[in-house]
């Protein structure tokens, strides 16, 4: 049997383990393509006008999906003892069923942490049970799951980025590669994992063995004006973040040998990233290419970039340190923390918190890291997407931000040189 | 110490009664208005939910009546609520408003927790007896409230003209905020009902059977007819009866009380009711929304309303279900977004509009099971 996965929200953070779950159960899992101008024009179609960007993308990948036996949409509801997901990930699979083809079954399952792990595997014993898979069964791929993801996490942690963690639980998502291994290197890796990914659209493009992203070639294949002026801008994007991509991977590990940054501030440098800037939000947000119109591409081709999912759990307690109340959230824990602390330290030069309309945790959650930052007087600026944000917006507004931090870091350094 | 609390429609009545009966002083803000709104508004963050925006409007109208000290209830999530207190005194304090925030939630799900917040409150000078008598009194106070309301909805279609319910519905709200006594409480509903029969029996009153229609949704904007604007209100001049999904005491019961206290109208049965369109709870409301509206469409109502503060997550959750309510069926859904944009004259319009289509339906001229849309925007 195989079975679909919508390449949307729970998807950038919780896939692996439902990719190692069905691993072991023996059973295909295939995550939706990545979103194109199709897949986004579908969901704004079938999901409510009400609800959030992500919720509208995720109806575009439930449609999708075509040649699969079923869909698996779960209910997370939890993935720690103390926290929630969103309201509306606790509303699926139902209050998405409109944008569901005729016909297509769909599975589902609880998942909820905050009972407790004996419950949890209750409720996916069940589960299994309903595709004819033993306990022990179950067990095993639970076992699996885990395992994924806390590979994937780790990575993360390491600050490997999103693509490279994520693709070896799938396999469409292939990260760009450095200079050194690029071209040849590129595809030898497809070839290695032995699935092809799936065919489409627009594939000659890739094996140029340019450093293009799928996301752009996808883009490529589109049929229409809009894609076509995406298409230019994409390409520039691109060669410009194999410059920033490198320069990045390199500050990285240079600031994890020598534990503090390099900090050369004089005019000519300003080509080269001499800024770091964080970049927080939902991870379906900041890694969802198409929707964030490249803003990870674009900020990591002018600044080193910093973002939640590297930053460990003794700091974002840390972070969150100053809070009287505990957010129930996982994500906005997560963001709140990260970026508070990010606040606090020098590390980085500002913050950008990436939400979208309609997000109701982010409401909550832009506003205290707003104070926060406020308070430990570091740049901040929330970039809200909605299905409408154009590319001229976007980057008035990051140049913008980029200037001003940037003025800010020099004054601050030319202080404490002569003062 | 001045404790105040945000409004929620006549929610005031009963936690003044608490308050004042524990002797602890006490600043009712003043009644919510468009300049409530509009304070608020400037301090919330501007994706906010609506009743966020409102209360910070209460606190800040409440400050320059002396209060210093606000009470609020709290909660775990998932919705936004549960963290209101904590956003609000945040915003507050950097606004400079130096506010103690005490937050009513039973932090580990105990009642143990709660009673120490209440004991807090009150002071040394209350001995726990009296606390808990207070408390008994004020809940008491909240289902005879409830019963009120109901009367009202009963009474506002059936009277031929729109301001001799109204007048009704002050006096029995001016009753029972002076009532301190049981026996003088349970008179208030008993005489409003006579006093309703009185004025039908004099002949004001129209003959035809009223259309009902059941209201759904978040239950702030529920609660709160300023946030509604007044949608219960217009439905009744327009000859309608309404019932709501939740009323303040079973709210009570249900949220402060975990459920150890039922309410007027208890929520216990809506989860299963709600079943076969959403198989768990999503925070707020939303899954007592879908219940009441299986409810309500069993019952016979003529249509349904959901209220749905603009960006209320669990209620955008509900509004996705509805539909499916709506043609299983066959009964008009109408959603209503409300935020601090929402015009009294537009969505007056489109309430017309709702029971235009259901009278059209009720006289027959439209077939029961014709294709609805009227859910949605
Ligand atoms: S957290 Fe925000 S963006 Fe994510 S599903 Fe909830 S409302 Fe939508
Ligand atoms: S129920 Fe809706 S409106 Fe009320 S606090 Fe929660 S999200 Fe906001």
């Amino acid at each position: 049997m195989k079975v679909g996965f919508p390449r949307a929200v729970y998807y950038y953070d919780y896939f692996p383990f439902w990719a190692g779950f069905f691993e072991s159960l023996n059973l295909e899992l295939v995550a939706s393509p990545l979103t194109n101008r199709r897949i986004m024009e579908s969901g704004l179609k079938k999901a409510s006008d009400e609800t959030c960007l992500p919720i509208k993308i995720l109806a575009g990948h439930i449609q999708a999906l075509k040649d699969v036996d079923a869909l698996f949409l779960p209910r997370m509801v939890s993935t720690e003892e103390q926290t929630y997901l969103c309201p509306k990930l606790l509303g699926l699979p139902e209050s998405i069923f409109p944008a569901v083809p005729q016909g297509m079954p769909v599975l589902t399952v609880n998942f909820n942490r905050r009972l407790g792990k004996r419950r949890l595997l209750a409720e996916l014993e069940h589960f299994g049970a309903s595709l004819g898979k033993s306990r022990v069964e179950v067990h095993r791929a639970f076992e699996l799951g885990g395992e994924w993801q806390e590979r994937f996490e780790k990575s993360r942690l390491k600050g490997l980025s999103f693509a490279e963690s994520m693709e070896e639980f799938d396999p469409v998502v292939r990260p760009k590669r450095r200079k050194a291994e690029e071209g040849s290197q590129n595809l030898a890796s497809a070839t290695v994992r032995g699935k092809e990914p799936p065919a489409r659209e627009g594939q000659g493009a890739e094996v140029t063995g340019r450093e293009v992203t799928e996301q752009e070639v996808v883009g490529r294949g589109g049929s229409d004006r809009g894609v076509a002026e995406r298409e230019v801008v994409g390409r520039e994007v691109t060669e410009r973040k194999v410059v920033g991509g490198e320069v990045t991977n390199r500050k990285v590990a240079g600031r994890e040998a020598a534990g503090r940054e390099p900090t050369g501030n004089t005019p000519e440098e300003r080509k080269e990233p001499s800024l770091t800037i964080a970049l927080v939000g939902h991870s379906y947000l900041t890694q969802e290419t198409y929707a964030n119109l490249n803003l990870l591409g674009r900020l990591q081709s002018q600044a080193t970039v910093r973002l939640v999912e590297e930053v460990e759990a003794g700091r974002i307690a840390e972070g969150l340190r100053s809070q009287r109340k505990a957010l129930f959230w996982s994500h906005a824990r997560k963001i709140l923390g990260a970026g508070s602390f990010f606040s606090r330290g020098d590390e980085v030069d500002g913050i950008i918190y990436l939400s979208c309309f309609g997000c109701g945790t982010d409401s909550i959650t832009q506003d205290l890291l707003a104070r926060v930052a406020r308070r430990e007087h570091k740049p901040y600026m929330v970039l809200t997407l909605d299905e409408h944000s154009g590319e001229a917006g976007l980057v008035t507004r990051l140049e913008a931000f980029l200037d001003m931090t940037e003025r800010r870091v020099r004054r601050e350094s030319d202080v404490s040189a002569h003062g | 110490m001045k404790v105040t609390f945000p409004h929620m429609g006549n929610a005031w009545i009963v936690i003044q009664a608490l308050f004042e009966a524990l002797d602890v002083e006490v600043v009712v803000p003043p009644p919510t208005g468009k300049g409530t709104l509009n304070l608020g508004t400037k301090l919330a963050p501007e994706s906010a939910c609506l009743p966020l925006k409102i209360n910070l409007g209460n606190y800040i109208e409440a400050a320059a009546k002396g209060a210093d000290t606000i009470v609020i209830t709290g909660g775990t999530g998932p919705c936004r609520f549960g963290f209101y207190g904590e956003s609000e005194r945040q915003i507050l304090a950097d606004a400079g408003y130096d506010f103690e925030v005490v937050i009513l939630e039973p932090p580990d799900g105990s009642l143990w927790g709660l009673a120490q917040r209440i004991r807090y409150l009150a002071g040394s000078k209350n001995s726990w007896a009296r606390i808990v008598g207070a408390v008994r009194f004020a809940y008491e106070k909240s289902v005879v409230l409830d019963q009120v309301e109901d009367l009202v909805h009963a009474a506002r279609p059936r009277f031929g003209d729109a301001v001799a319910a109204e007048k009704l519905y002050a006096k029995a709200r001016q009753h029972l905020i002076e009532g301190t006594s049981y026996t003088s409480l349970h008179q208030v509903p008993l005489r409003l009902a006579q006093a309703i029969r009185d004025h039908q029996a004099a002949g004001g009153s129209g003959d035809k059977e009223p259309l009902r229609v059941g209201i759904v949704g978040e239950i702030y904007t529920i609660l709160e007819p300023f946030a509604s604007l007044d949608v219960e209100q217009q439905l009744g001049a327009l000859g309608v009866e309404v019932d709501r999904s939740i009323y303040l005491s079973g709210w009570v019961g249900q949220h402060v009380f975990r459920g150890l206290a039922q309410g007027y109208r208890p929520l216990r049965a809506y989860p299963r009711l709600a079943k076969p369109y959403l198989g768990h709870f999503v925070g707020g409301h939303g899954l007592e929304t879908v219940g009441a509206a299986v409810n309500f469409a069993r019952r016979g109502f003529d249509g349904i309303i959901q209220l749905l503060p603009l960006g209320c997550m669990p209620e955008i959750v509900a509004a996705g279900i509805l539909p499916r309510i709506q043609a299983d069926f066959s009964i008009p859904i109408m959603t209503l977004t409300l935020d601090e944009h929402t015009g009294r004259a537009g969505l007056q319009t489109r309430v017309e509009a709702f029971v235009d289509l259901l009278e059209r339906r009720k006289s027959g001229r439209l077939k029961r099971g014709s294709v609805l849309s009227v859910a949605g925007k």
